[in-house]
Parts: structure tokens; C-alpha cells; sequence
């Protein structure tokens, strides 16, 4: 609380009191003599604690009527952030789920056509097969270039090439991921340390990674099928259909769970759209990358500081 | 004396049915009775008694159908014979009735009569006239293994088609009985154009018509004929776009065609190797079609062994599905579970 609140706070006290007092006053005529000074202090008490009830509902009302910030704004200080995914990486995720969300609404209803609500999206909701398969190849499209532009991500940005160094799957994640059951079922007393990236990432990347070799290879040969063969058009769709099923599947329930329906998150982990988490979050969740960031930057102020006195002495 | 009286009136009563039909055979029953149209055609105008003796009608006189006669010598041209006169519901005479003539009046024919098209049928045209048999009798014009011809009366080149074709070769040459003629896929009264949606040859639901014998009810499997076909064409795309209301995409018929279907390995049949790119390549389907593309097995159920590499990745993905599932669900619930304790005060 800063000096300026406590001395407002303060102020109103006295008024209260001498409120209270003068009230009295005009009361004391009245009062029968007899009355017993218990029973005075009591009735003090009540007008007292009623003045500041009243004067804390006119200020609530006062506050909230002219002031610039809501309560929410006025959060005490505010908490360090920490960039995680950078404007590139939040426009690729973008555009693939955006790519997806289409692929999947015109494509799941053609895997079970015999459910109503499939004819009634590609009937009624598409207007017809023709624009549904359209919209597919569309975002099929969307789907190929976040494929592209992912792949020259990672081998021209400075961070996509460490972020992919990152992913790559390691033996801790085998361990971590042992250490998260043995958590759960109550055999840990904490759950493992992540670093930037956890084997439930790593999981949800790589899962991505092969479902968009297995889509696009499959659906261009769908695409183009009359320059194939027929066995080979037969093998694509049996694989697009699959997998397209296993990807919604471990989209909705996995994905979906780790970035929106997990009470810890829920509604939704804006780092999608923010790309930053709060010094808290990144403690909680990546405690070993925030220990790799702090001591970096311990090292750095060091660096400057000798650099600084090397500088000043040589200056001397 | 009452029953003299009645036995007289009844004999009297036989004795002028007999007489009516004497005196109409008086003329009818000549061989040569004919008449000379204006173009110079002659029309015969004998009425052969031994076939109406044999015709579900054996018993009716002349005059019951030609109710216009009611002189002798009658008008030169009599009306048109009406059916319904005893064939409505509840007819005195128990003449069979039902729906059918309704449904007779909905259908291409009959809207072509009511319309005032001389060339469309009536019931005597498929039926027979003096001829006329109960439906079930063998000797019926549209009896199974009659009806084609039947109908090509009309419809000749359908029936030269439909003849050499493998219904009709094994309906009219093998007699199997099984093998559909017209009615079985058109209908029967109800026939209907195929462009008309409610047709049972219509895009919308030759499938279902084809599978009324295809289909896994079928009786194409008594015959060595694989029930899996419109099975499979459900689940293939061309079926999935016709349960999408998709008309321009291939049906059975667009590929097996409807009334000259062969045998694969008939050369003149659609589906021949040698002919199977031409049939992919129509032009509102697959233009670009090369041998390639058309090669291999059209009907394929991934879920049987025959399928060969489909059915190994349908299994790899089944196992790949539900394995990995199954891990994420159970990570969730444990997770959730663990949520759970700690909020109620756990460790």
C-alpha cells in the first residue's frame, strides 16, 4: 500500500469519528440520563462501523464511476515476460491451424458420410461437394506452404535451427516422461524438470511432423491421382483417411487438453497469440530453461561489469 | 313353380350370353374377316375363340370390355377398351384391383397418355388384350422370361441391347430366373424416367437398385458373383460424393453401363481391360485417364486380405490409432486424477 492511500485512509477515519461525534452531540439532549454508558458505547460502535460501510460503498461506487483502470488493470506490478515463440513461428502455427481446422470440417465428414451431421456440413454448411472438395485443396494448400515455410525456418532462422536442435527427441525424454507416471500415480513427490521443450511438446511436434508427410504426400497423389496408378491411389487414401483421423484425434484430445482444457490453462494458454510467458509461468513449466536464461544473463552483467572496471583501470 | 320360373329366366339368361357371343362370332369368327384402311393396310378383325378361352377372360363376353356395342351391326370404330371399367376397388366381379393402377397413372406411360401421345401404352399394350393372363400364368406376355420382348415391342433396340448383354443372355438363354429382366430395375407400373429422381434407374438411386442382387442380401452370390460391390462403392469416394448429393459423379452404371452390361471378359464389355480407360476417360470424369490410372482393382475392401497392401496399412493405422490413444488417455486421466488429489489437500 504507498503513503498516498494510507493517508487518504486515514483521513476518513477522522471524519468517521468526528461524524460520529457530532451525532451524538445532537442526540445528548434526548438520551435519558439513566441510560447506562454500555449500552452508549455499543450504539457509538454500531454508527461508527455504519458510517464506514456506507463510506466504502460510496467509494467503490466513486472509483469504479471515474476511474481510467478496472481492477483487473490495476494488478500491483507488473511481471516480467519472457518471449517463447517469435511473430514467425506464431504466423506458421497460424496458418496451420487454420489449414487444419478447414481440412478437417470438409474432410472427416467423407470418412463417415453415413452420420447426418456430415451431409449436413458438406451439403448445407458447404453448399455442395464441389466447393467442399475446394475448400479442401485450399487449405491443403495453406497445409503445404506452413510445410515449406517450417522447413526453411529451421534451416535459415537462428532460432528455428536451435528450436529444432531442441525438439529432437533425447533419452531424458523416455525418463521424463517415466518420471511424469511415477508423478501422477503418486510415486514422485514432483513431476520431472522440463527444459525449453517437454516430451509432451516434443510429442505434439513430431506428431505433426510425420502426419504432415503422411497428409501431403498422400493427398497429392489424391490430388493428381490420374498420374498414377490405381493401387497407388487406393494405398494414399486408405493412409490420408487413417491418419487424418489419428491427427484430429490426437489434435482434439491431446493438443487440445495440454493448451485449453488442462484446469492449469483453461480456457486457453495465449502464448499463441501473445508468443510470451510470465517470469512465473516459465519457472513453473520450464524451470530448467528459466535457470539457463537467468544465469546467462548473470553472466552477462558480470561480463559488463568486468569489462567495465578492465575499461575504467586501462582508462586511468 | 317359383323354381321353374327361376330355373326358365336363368336358362334364357345363359342361352342370350351364348347367343351374344354366336352372334358376334357370326362375323368374328370368319379367319379371313378383315377391314381395308384408307393407306391400304389390311387389318384382320377375327377374334381367334380358343385364345380368349384361354385368357384370364375366358368367362367375359365381348360386350362386357366393348360396352360401347349395344347394336348389331355396332359403330366402325369402337372405343378404346377401359380396364377400370371392372378393375377399380371393390368392382362387383372381383376383378383384381389395387394400387398399381395409381401407380400406372404417376409413371412415364401414363403421363405420356394423359398428355395425348398415341404411341405411349395402356394396359392392353403390355397386358394383351384378347390374350390376357393372370400374371402368375407362364403364358403371360408379362410373365419373367416374356416380358423383355414384351416391353421391346416398344423399346426395340433397348432389346436387341439388353438380349446379348449378361441379364439378358442368362434370363433368355440359361433361364435363370434370377437374372433381372425390365421390371427389375424400371419397375413395373411405376416405371419412371431416368432422369426423374424418384426412379429407381435415377442417379440418385441405381446403386440401391443394383443392389437389390449386388448388394450383401443379394442373389448374386448363388451364382459365384461377389456381394461386396455396392459395399464397396459406398465407401469409395464415387459412393461417399452420392450420399453427398453429388449427381455427376460415377454410379454403377456410369462404368458397367445399364443396358448392354457384360462380363469383364467380354471384349465388347465396358469394363474390359482394353476398354476400361475409355470408360475412366469419359469426359465429364476423368479426361486425362491413362492405362495406368485405370489399372487395378476398381471394388477394393480394405478390410479383407485380398486387398493386399491397403489392408496391412489399414492395420497399421488401426494399431497406430488406438495405441497412441490410448497413451494420451491415460496420461489425461492420471493427470486429471493427480489435479484432483492435490486440490483435495493430498500430497
Amino acid at each position: 500500500m504507498d503513503e498516498r492511500t494510507q493517508n487518504a485512509q486515514a483521513e476518513r477515519e477522522q471524519i468517521i469519528q468526528s461524524l460520529t461525534r457530532s451525532i451524538l452531540d445532537a442526540a445528548k439532549p434526548h438520551i435519558d440520563p439513566a441510560t447506562p454508558q454500555a449500552e452508549i458505547d455499543k450504539r457509538t460502535r454500531e454508527i461508527t462501523e455504519r458510517l464506514q460501510f456506507e463510506s466504502s460503498v460510496a467509494l467503490s461506487e466513486l472509483v469504479t464511476r471515474f476511474s481510467k483502470t478496472t481492477p483487473v488493470d490495476a494488478k500491483p506490478t507488473e511481471e516480467r515476460t519472457f518471449l517463447r515463440f517469435g511473430r514467425n513461428f506464431r504466423a506458421q502455427h497460424m496458418l496451420m491451424f487454420t489449414s487444419i481446422i478447414l481440412l478437417i470440417l470438409t474432410g472427416m465428414p467423407l470418412k463417415f458420410p453415413e452420420f447426418g451431421i456430415s451431409k449436413f456440413m458438406i451439403v448445407t454448411v458447404f453448399g455442395g461437394l464441389q466447393n467442399s472438395t475446394l475448400i479442401h485443396r485450399i487449405a491443403a494448400v495453406g497445409l503445404i506452404i506452413v510445410g515449406a515455410w517450417h522447413l526453411g525456418y529451421i534451416i535459415f532462422s537462428r532460432m528455428g535451427r536451435r528450436d529444432f536442435w531442441l525438439m529432437i527427441p533425447r533419452p531424458q525424454d523416455a525418463k521424463d516422461a517415466f518420471h511424469t507416471v511415477l508423478y501422477y500415480i503418486g510415486r514422485k513427490p514432483s513431476g520431472p524438470k522440463f527444459g525449453r521443450f517437454s516430451f509432451i511438446e516434443k510429442f505434439d511436434y513430431w506428431a505433426v511432423y510425420w502426419g504432415m508427410v503422411v497428409m501431403i504426400g498422400s493427398g497429392l497423389i489424391l490430388w493428381f491421382k490420374e498420374m498414377f496408378n490405381k493401387g497407388l491411389f487406393d494405398i494414399a487414401r486408405e493412409a490420408h483417411s487413417d491418419e487424418g483421423l489419428l491427427a484430429t484425434l490426437a489434435i482434439i484430445i491431446w493438443h487440445f487438453y495440454n493448451v485449453h482444457f488442462n484446469p492449469e490453462v483453461f480456457p486457453m494458454s495465449w502464448v499463441w497469440w501473445t508468443g510470451r510467458l510470465t517470469e512465473s509461468e516459465l519457472k513453473h513449466h520450464h524451470p530448467l530453461e528459466y535457470a539457463e536464461i537467468v544465469n546467462a544473463e548473470r553472466k552477462a552483467v558480470e561480463l559488463r561489469a568486468e569489462k567495465q572496471s578492465a575499461s575504467s583501470e586501462s582508462g586511468s | 313353380m317359383r323354381l321353374q320360373i327361376l330355373l326358365i329366366l336363368l336358362f334364357l339368361a345363359i342361352g342370350s350370353q351364348v347367343a351374344a357371343m354366336e352372334r358376334c362370332l357370326i362375323c368374328h369368327g370368319k379367319p379371313d374377316f378383315s377391314r381395308v384402311e384408307e393407306t391400304g393396310r389390311k387389318i384382320s378383325l377375327f377374334v381367334d375363340t380358343t385364345i380368349i378361352g384361354h385368357s384370364a377372360h375366358s368367362s367375359r363376353l365381348c360386350t362386357d370390355c366393348h360396352v360401347d356395342i349395344t347394336t348389331i351391326p355396332h359403330a366402325k370404330r369402337l372405343e378404346q377398351v377401359n380396364c377400370r371399367r371392372c378393375h377399380y376397388s371393390g368392382n362387383p366381379v372381383g376383378a383384381p384391383q389395387g394400387e398399381l393402377y395409381d401407380q400406372y397413372a404417376q409413371s412415364v406411360h401414363g403421363q405420356e397418355v394423359m398428355k395425348g401421345n398415341p404411341k405411349a401404352p395402356i394396359c392392353q399394350d403390355c397386358h394383351g388384350a384378347h390374350d390376357v393372363q393372370k400374371h402368375d400364368s407362364p403364358d403371360s406376355r408379362m410373365a419373367k422370361k416374356n416380358r423383355p420382348k414384351n416391353c421391346g415391342s416398344c423399346h426395340i433396340e433397348i432389346y436387341a441391347t439388353y438380349r446379348e448383354s449378361v441379364h439378358g443372355v442368362a434370363l433368355l438363354q440359361d433361364s435363370v430366373m434370377d437374372s433381372p429382366d425390365c421390371a427389375n430395375c424400371h419397375g413395373e407400373h411405376n416405371i419412371r424416367r431416368p432422369s426423374d429422381t424418384t426412379s429407381q434407374v435415377s442417379a440418385s438411386h441405381v446403386s440401391q437398385t443394383c443392389g437389390e442382387c449386388h448388394g450383401p442380401m443379394g442373389v448374386a452370390t448363388k451364382y459365384g458373383i461377389k456381394s461386396d460391390r455396392t459395399a464397396t462403392f459406398e465407401d469409395s469416394f464415387h459412393g461417399i460424393a452420392h450420399q453427398m448429393e453429388s449427381r455427376t459423379v460415377a454410379n454403377c452404371a456410369s462404368c458397367h453401363s445399364f443396358h448392354d452390361i457384360r462380363p469383364q471378359d467380354d471384349p465388347k464389355s465396358s469394363i474390359n481391360v482394353n476398354n476400361i480407360v475409355k470408360t475412366c476417360g469419359q469426359t465429364d470424369c476423368h479426361p486425362e485417364a491413362t492405362v495406368q490410372f485405370a489399372s487395378g482393382k476398381i471394388h477394393v475392401d480394405p478390410h479383407n486380405k485380398d486387398s493386399g497392401l491397403v489392408y496391412y496399412i489399414t492395420k497399421f493405422f488401426t494399431i497406430l490409432t488406438v495405441a497412441t490413444l490410448a497413451g494420451l488417455f491415460v496420461f489425461i486421466v492420471l493427470d486429471l486424477f493427480r489435479r484432483a488429489q492435490k486440490s483435495r489437500g493430498g500430497k
